[in-house]
């Protein structure tokens, strides 16, 4: 019995026992006790962020603009809303006057599919921009899926089990996003950057951008669906020598107090990595 | 047997909280880490054998959870748990002390470590604003919390090993 109370074979067969679970567990011979064992960690993890943040809400408002505050959210929610439907509006007309006769309208007025999910965490390292949804595999979450709010675009689904799934924000350094600049009719690249500020790249020198144009998806590279709204521009720099012009973007969403996203369910990403050339 | 049991359960509270609420309460893109501080805490205490083993197993799983690259988290937490053990019998006698140099020296390793596997996966990541921006305020926010969360795990490693009195 000496034996087996020395600390060393508890060390010896703790490790055994670990490895003999994470061996099970890849080897998916585990997927019902994993999903017994998740799932109330995932309802106590999104309980606990639910209350959290409602907590943190209720106590850095003040009071009587409280009222006033849920009323202009909701305003401004409608107004992003009607902007949208407007910019939406006239990009379908523009493009119904040039070539009505083939129009898509599939393509063009698009209705998504959408699963809507509750935010439950974010990434342990400060360095990246990612959140974690209390929907995966079982609710039809694939990776790649874009998600949104009623604002505009969040992110796309990076990774996913079961019943939760990562996603990836546009704010992350390493996020490049294709857009659309409405009013300069052009295209441009979006990229976040470590402090969750995003900034638009790629602008040809010779097209005139101004502040409070409206930067959509354009779609670009099968990503993301096209003329979802991020943001406005806030202000233009120029650099000399420089092969392209930057801007400065203010997304409309408030990626630092998303409590709900809605998820894209019948967007298929597309893979285009293999067209593209090996070193 | 115990003391495993403890581990794993503080491990599994803490990841909880770290990614509910203290990874949602930035100083400015820093945020505190709390497994990083438990992990710190729990291998300072003299009664502990079991850190390494549970510093592996919870790296590896939170290597897994996160979107970090090349399983950067274990090695994080592998270097907190070396230096608070190498720490704890050079300034043994004032614990707490030990608990803010180790809080320190860790964020600071940690989160070199995070920028240098960002930067190898290919992420376009300065150091100039990662200190200034991540690492500073990362750092400030874990001296902050070191106390409690010493005090908190000492109580817990306390009741697990009472003091025996001689008759």
């Amino acid at each position: 019995m000496k034996f087996f109370k020395s600390k060393y074979t508890q060390t010896i067969v703790i490790v055994m026992a670990v490895s003999g679970l994470i061996f099970l567990a890849l080897g998916g011979y585990l997927t019902p006790l994993y999903n017994l064992t998740l799932n109330p960690l995932i309802s106590f993890q999104s309980w606990l962020s639910v209350r959290y943040l409602s907590l943190r809400e209720y106590l850095t408002s003040p009071r009587e603009v409280t009222e006033l505050r849920e009323q202009n959210a909701l305003l401004e929610s409608q107004v992003t809303q009607l902007q949208t439907q407007l910019i939406e509006m006239e990009e379908q007309l523009a493009e119904a006057e040039v070539c009505f006769a083939l129009l898509d309208f599939g393509r063009t007025n698009p209705e998504y599919d959408y699963i809507a999910a509750t935010v439950i965490g974010r990434e342990i390292s400060p360095f990246l921009q990612y959140i974690l949804i209390d929907k995966g595999t079982d609710d039809g979450i694939q990776f790649g899926m874009p998600a949104v709010t009623q604002q505009g675009l969040v992110g796309r689904v990076d990774a996913v089990i079961a019943n939760a799934a990562r996603i990836k924000l546009i704010t992350d350094s390493t996020s490049v996003v294709n857009v659309h600049l409405q009013s300069a009719e052009t295209e441009a690249q979006l990229v976040g950057s470590l402090t969750g500020d995003v900034s638009l790249d790629m602008i040809p020198l010779d097209i005139k951008v101004d502040p409070g144009d409206v930067v959509l998806t354009s779609g670009l590279g099968g990503n993301y669906p096209p003329n979802i709204f991020i943001g406005q521009v806030l202000s233009v720099q120029q650099r000399d020598n420089a092969l392209f012009q930057t801007a400065s973007v203010q997304p409309i969403v408030d990626f630092s107090s998303i409590n709900a996203v809605l998820v894209v369910v019948n967007f298929e990403a597309v893979d285009t990595s293999p067209l593209i050339p090996e070193d | 047997m115990i003391a495993h049991l403890v581990c794993v359960l503080s491990l599994v509270v803490a990841y909880i909280l770290q990614t509910t609420i203290f990874s949602q309460t930035p100083l400015l893109s820093g945020t505190a880490d709390l497994i990083l501080l438990f992990l710190a805490a729990w291998s300072l205490q003299e009664n502990v054998e079991n850190s390494w083993l549970w510093t592996v197993i919870a790296g590896v799983l939170i290597s897994m959870v996160s979107a970090m690259p090349l399983y950067a988290p274990l090695f994080g937490y592998l270097g907190v748990v070396g230096i608070s053990r190498l720490l704890q019998r050079r300034v043994w006698r004032v614990p707490i002390l030990a608990m803010f140099i180790v809080t320190l020296l860790s964020t600071f390793f940690q989160q070199a470590l995070y920028v240098i596997a960002l930067q190898i996966n290919g992420s376009p990541i300065a150091w100039g604003e990662s200190l200034d921006m991540v690492i500073l305020p990362s750092a400030l926010l874990n001296l902050i919390f070191a106390l409690p969360i010493y005090a908190v795990v000492n109580d817990i490693v306390g009741r697990m090993n009472p003091l025996e009195v001689e008759p």
